[in-house]
This record gives structure tokens, C-alpha cells and sequence, in this order.
């Protein structure tokens, strides 16, 4: 018989709300539902009652780890339409704001997925690293989050030599604590062999459901926007795309690993090739009868943003889907022939952002139909007792 | 295959199929079909060329007419695909059975527009709350919100 | 006597519940950086709890959207008294940029009663930190 579990939408940790429910069978998950909404706030309607330049902090509040990734992607669609063209000082800015957000957002989920694994001395290292980029952050732009550096023809504001300074004096430091970390975690046994083999997602599986991002990337896919169609400074910008084939949690850490180096070394090119000239150009208020589609790669998957204008001063549809929504028929699916106690890893381990938040899940026996609410808290609990007497997996390998 | 070698590959094997076809910049293909060759365009598109990932689809109130587009992807280029529905007989085919990646945005479609998807594999409501009165579609032009009054604690009203 | 020694360990060890109805992660974003060794909101005996029934304090962050609205009706109602609940960030004290929007019931206090704002979008830990200590000093 089979048990349904409803996990609600009140959680203790990070995250938003949304509402799970798994059907069980023993501890094995046999099928999983999950209801949105509970964070839907109707952006799609104001976005139309607002100019271009109220829009940007209209999109910019859509998520506020990933602010600047849809602030950006909406500024590209925007200039397009208004016909603008803004200055390579000011794309060398944006872009660099935009790798440094990709370097925190990484951090905050190695935390993340360190606490759900149960490694607490890995998330408050990693969080006490993402503080020196916060730290920078606010040097640039003034906010430790929703920087509104973007204006529609370029930036507001501009780098300096002392500024430039303290990056690349941060970007020593922050590199080799993340070297010392990786090594850490590469030959800590127990870690490894916690998130390796869970959440396993296959090749075939994840191009048939459209999955996006790392969690793609993880399954041997090599789909990144900032290759496929590259936009802003990234055609003249050296840099690779990271893939891993294990398919699983262990592959989703490798790959943002990497991610993280590479994003290093961008930066640093960034800042020592940074041309003169102008940071911003003026651009009109209204925009000719037309459409555009503009693409981004967010520190969580693609971005797609699709903006109609009319003539006026105020867009006539605009649509975005955030990363996160595409990679939820992939959760699903990862769920599936899964345990509960994994059930806090796996969805760590797609950084669900957007639209995910607390949940609770509530769990039915298939066998008696009964109903029991268990908070993610108590699964945690469960998870990391289940793991201090699981055998260690001596032959699990970190592919780095 | 660069954007000119896919729109005269997609005409050749749709042939009257395709409306219009437009390439307004590099890496942006816009094409137009009616609703009745759509789940076989897509099939094409996925098999012959290439467009397997669906990337959202949009839907435009425009006048009499509902637009659908289906943002496609792959290496090297983006497709976009429009279709046309009249708000009088607002039914269009699903294409789950091609790509199942596609069901949660058919499902917004269906919320936000009060579209009828056919054929979908599970119709249940994505984003709207559980007690959202029925028959209300936000996102049509002609749909109007009253906001009711704020009481502010500890102020005058 | 006894009114004087539950009145002192309130005072210095809120436990505190952390809810959030329907933000964009930012505001909950500072405040679980509380925690983290830089502002370290653990010394002044503030734990992070996962469940109603045990916390002291609710902080929310914001904008109540139509669907959330039973749920945190339904949690005020499973902490047991005395309970203060803090509003942190813009969107929770009167909806920010989402105002009129259709989903969206405005503020923190449409829907319950509510004792301290911590205004900012987002409001850095130090604010968070304040406004808790600014609540313990009302005790």
C-alpha cells in the first residue's frame, strides 16, 4: 500500500516555501508531487505597468542571490529594444559584478550542501569566505545584496585603482582558502561517500526533461549559455565549461567547484584588461514595436527573459523563467527510488532558489493511508543518523 | 549549421507548414506555424534538426488573438516557434508526448491564460493559489485588479 | 520571585523561528548570515529553531502572498504565549516593490500582530541584530 507524505510549506532552514508530497512505500520514495505558488507574487502584471528603467529594480528583487543575473538579462533585452549600444568599460564592469556573484552564490551553496550533508565546520568556513566577497561587493557597489549597478546603456558606477587593488589582493586570499578546502573535502572519506551515489540523474533523462545549469553539466552535457550563445564580453573571455559524469550530488559539488576556479580566473582577467573610456550612454525612453529573447547563464542554470515592446514607455509583455522552475521535472525524477533521509540533500543539491522554499514534508504509508507531518528538520536528523552506521564506500572516488 | 542553413533545412522538410520565417539578429530564429502542424513541427525540429530543450514558452494576449511561442535551444543557436489560437476557441495540442520536459510551463499556460492544453499529461493548477476564484486569468489585457483598502495598525482609518 | 527568574531567562535566550512568506531570499539570506562567524548572533543566546513549539520569537520575512496567508495564521497560533514577532525588511512591512500586485495582501501585519520593523532591502545582519536586541530591551 502505499503511504503520502505532505511536506509543507514551514521549514527551519534556508529556502522558501513549497509543498512536496511523496508517496512512500517503506522508506523508499515511490512518487513525488510538488505544489508552487506559495511564492508567486504577480510580477509578470506589474512588470507592465512600469517603465523600462523601474523595471530593473522590479526584476532585480526576483531572487536576491541571483539579483544581478536578472537584472542583467533584462538590461540586455531592454538595450536591444531601445537600440543602445553600451561602452566596452561598462560590459567589463557589469560582467565582472556578474562573476563575483557567481563566487558568493557557489559559496553560499557549499555551505549549504555541507549542512544538509551534516558537515557544520564546512559551512561556517565556507560562509566566513563568502563574507570577504560580500566585502568586496560592497566596495564596488555600495549593498552587500541587489547591487543596482545596471542602468539601461551601461553602469553607474565606475572601478578605481585602489578598488582594483583590493579585488585582486581578496582574490589571492580567497583562492587559496578554496584550494585548501577542495583538498579537504576530496579526501575526507565520510563526506564523499555521503552524496555520492544519491540523486542520480541519467543522460537520457535529464535532455528529455530540460534540465539546466549544474545539474545538467553533472550529467555530462556540456550546456552553457556563455558558450552556446555567447553575449556581453564572454566571446573575448578565456574560460572553459565544466562537466562531470557520475550524474549525482558528488558530481553537482565537482562541477561547481570548478565553476568557482574558473569564475577566479575570469575575474582576474577582467580586472587587468579593463579598457578606458565611458561607463554608461544615454538611451531614449521609448522603444520601437518589437520583440526580443535574451540569454544568461546564472550561477544556477539558464535565464531566459522574452520582452515585447509596443511603442511606449512601458513594456508590453515581459516573461522570465528563472532557472530553477526548469529543473523541476528533474528533481522528480531524482526522487524517485530514492530514500526519505535523502530527500534534503537532493533538493540542496539542484539549489533550488526561486521558487523553492521551507518545506515540510508530509509523508503517507502506501501501506495504511495515514497521515504524518514530519518537519525537514527531524529528516535531517534521520538523514545524519543514517549515515553514522551506514558502511563507509571505501571505493567511492572524488573525479576531480 | 549556421541560422540561414536551418531555416531553408526546416523549409524543406515542412515545406507549407512554416508562415513566415525571420531572422532579426544573429542567433535568433523566429518562425510561424498553425496550430494543426504544430506537435509535427516540433517533432521535425527535435529529430532533424537538433532543438531538443524546450527553454519556456510564452503566451501574448494580443486583440482576438492568443500567441503562443516556444523558445527552443541548442549549441550555436536559438529558435523561437509562434503559433496563433483564437481567444474564441482557445484549444492547442500539447507536446509532452515529444518532449516531457515542457509540462510545467503548458501548465502556467493554462493558469495565467486560460488556454486549453489537450492531451496534457496532468492539467492541475501550478501557480495560483488554492482559493483563486475561478474564471479570473490574470494575465489578459482586459483583466483588472481592485486592491481593497489596507488597514494600517495603530493609524487612521 | 519566581515572575523575576522567567523574566531574566527570557531575556537573555530568545529562541527564534525564522518564516518566510514569499521573499525573494534576500532578507533570509542576512539573517541566516547572522549566524556565521562574522556577526555571530549566537553569543547573545539566540538559537535558530525549527519548530513553532519551541521558539520565543518569529521572524518573518516578506510579503504575504494569498496562498501563505492560513499557514502563518496557523504557526502564530502554534507558538505558545508570550511571543513577539519581528518584521525584518521592507518587503514584510508594507510589500515593497509588489504592492498592488494581485497575489500580494501587503505588509506583515494585515495578517498578524506585529512588535518590532527592521527596515532595509535588504536589512544587513547588524540591523537584525539590533532590532533583537532593542526587542530584549523591552522585556
Amino acid at each position: 500500500m502505499k503511504f503520502t507524505v505532505p511536506i509543507g510549506p514551514q521549514h527551519p532552514a534556508l529556502k522558501e516555501p513549497i509543498s512536496l508530497r511523496m508517496t512512500l512505500d517503506g522508506e523508499i520514495i515511490r512518487d513525488a508531487d510538488i505544489r508552487l505558488g506559495y511564492n508567486h507574487r504577480g510580477l509578470e502584471k506589474l512588470a507592465e505597468e512600469k517603465t523600462w528603467l523601474q523595471n530593473i529594480y522590479l526584476t532585480e528583487r526576483i531572487c536576491g542571490i541571483c539579483s544581478h543575473s536578472h537584472t542583467t538579462c533584462f538590461t540586455q533585452g531592454a538595450e536591444k529594444l531601445l537600440e543602445v549600444e553600451p561602452p566596452r568599460r561598462g560590459l567589463y564592469v557589469r560582467f565582472l559584478i556578474a562573476e563575483l556573484e557567481r563566487v558568493h552564490s557557489h559559496l553560499l551553496w557549499l555551505g549549504v550542501a555541507g549542512h544538509e550533508a551534516g558537515f557544520d565546520t564546512f559551512f561556517m568556513y565556507t560562509w566566513r569566505d563568502r563574507e570577504v566577497v560580500m566585502d568586496i561587493l560592497e566596495i564596488l557597489s555600495g549593498n552587500r545584496v541587489h547591487y543596482s549597478i545596471n542602468t539601461l546603456g551601461g553602469v553607474r558606477r565606475d572601478v578605481d585603482e585602489l578598488q582594483k587593488k583590493k579585488v585582486l589582493d581578496s582574490l589571492d586570499v580567497l583562492r587559496q582558502r578554496s584550494e585548501y578546502y577542495f583538498k579537504i573535502g576530496a579526501t575526507e572519506p565520510s563526506f564523499v561517500a555521503r552524496i555520492a551515489g544519491v540523486g542520480r540523474l541519467s543522460k537520457e533523462d535529464a535532455v528529455a526533461l530540460c534540465a539546466v545549469g549544474p545539474t545538467a553539466r553533472a550529467s555530462d552535457i556540456p550546456q552553457d549559455v556563455r558558450k552556446d550563445d555567447p553575449y556581453g564580453v564572454y566571446a573575448e573571455v578565456p574560460f572553459e565549461v565544466c562537466t562531470a559524469d557520475t550524474g549525482d550530488v558528488l558530481g553537482r559539488v565537482v562541477v561547481r567547484v570548478k565553476e568557482l576556479m574558473q569564475s577566479y580566473n575570469i575575474i582576474e582577467f577582467l580586472l587587468k584588461n579593463l579598457p578606458d573610456g565611458p561607463i554608461a550612454v544615454r538611451s531614449p525612453r521609448r522603444a520601437k514595436p518589437n520583440e526580443v529573447v535574451s540569454r544568461y547563464e546564472a550561477p544556477r542554470g539558464e535565464n531566459i527573459h522574452y520582452i515585447k515592446s509596443n511603442g511606449s514607455d512601458k513594456p508590453e509583455r515581459l516573461k522570465v523563467r528563472a532557472p530553477t522552475l526548469a529543473n523541476y521535472p528533474a528533481t522528480v525524477a531524482m526522487l524517485k527510488n530514492g530514500y526519505i533521509a535523502d530527500i534534503p540533500l537532493i533538493f540542496a543539491a539542484i539549489d533550488p532558489c526561486v521558487c523553492c522554499a521551507e518545506r515540510a514534508v508530509a509523508l503517507v504509508d502506501g501501506r495504511s493511508g495515514q497521515e504524518n507531518v514530519v518537519l525537514m528538520s527531524e529528516l535531517r536528523k534521520q538523514a545524519q543518523e543514517r549515515w553514522k552506521k551506514a558502511p563507509l564506500k571505501k571505493d567511492a572516488v572524488w573525479p576531480f | 549549421m549556421n541560422d540561414t542553413e536551418i531555416i531553408e533545412k526546416a523549409k524543406a522538410l515542412l515545406g507549407d507548414a512554416i508562415l513566415e520565417a525571420s531572422n532579426p539578429a544573429l542567433r535568433r530564429i523566429f518562425l510561424t506555424v498553425d496550430p494543426k502542424d504544430l506537435v509535427r513541427t516540433v517533432e521535425v525540429l527535435k529529430k532533424e534538426l537538433g532543438f531538443a530543450y524546450v527553454a519556456t514558452i510564452s503566451g501574448l494576449d494580443s486583440g482576438e488573438n492568443f500567441e503562443i511561442i516556444y523558445h527552443f535551444g541548442k549549441p550555436s543557436s536559438q529558435l523561437n516557434l509562434r503559433t496563433r489560437v483564437p481567444k474564441s476557441n482557445p484549444h492547442i495540442e500539447s507536446i509532452c508526448a515529444v518532449i516531457p520536459g515542457a509540462i510545467l510551463y503548458e501548465r502556467e499556460l493554462q493558469d495565467m491564460f486560460g488556454l486549453v492544453v489537450d492531451l496534457i499529461p496532468d492539467s492541475r493548477r501550478l501557480v495560483l493559489p488554492d482559493d483563486w476564484p475561478a474564471g479570473n486569468y490574470p494575465l489578459r489585457k482586459d483583466w483588472k485588479y481592485e486592491r481593497p483598502v489596507e488597514k494600517i495598525p495603530g493609524g487612521k482609518s | 520571585m519566581l515572575e523575576k527568574v522567567v523574566r531574566w531567562s527570557r531575556k537573555k535566550s530568545p529562541w527564534i523561528l525564522h518564516l518566510n512568506s514569499g521573499a525573494c531570499n534576500a532578507c533570509d539570506i542576512e539573517v541566516v548570515a547572522a549566524l556565521t562567524p562574522r556577526f555571530d548572533v549566537e553569543r547573545l543566546g539566540v538559537l535558530l529553531k525549527a519548530t513553532p513549539r519551541h521558539a520565543d520569537v518569529i521572524i518573518s520575512t516578506g510579503p504575504v502572498t494569498r496562498q501563505i496567508k492560513d499557514r502563518i495564521i496557523r504557526i502564530y497560533e502554534q507558538t505558545p504565549d508570550p511571543k513577539f514577532v519581528i518584521a525584518v525588511g521592507a518587503c514584510a512591512m508594507s510589500g515593497c516593490v509588489y504592492r498592488g500586485a494581485y497575489n500580494i495582501m501587503g505588509g506583515l501585519d494585515q495578517v498578524i500582530p506585529v512588535n518590532i520593523y527592521v527596515p532595509g532591502c535588504p536589512a544587513r545582519p547588524d540591523a537584525i541584530l539590533d532590532g533583537v536586541v532593542k526587542l530584549l530591551g523591552t522585556l
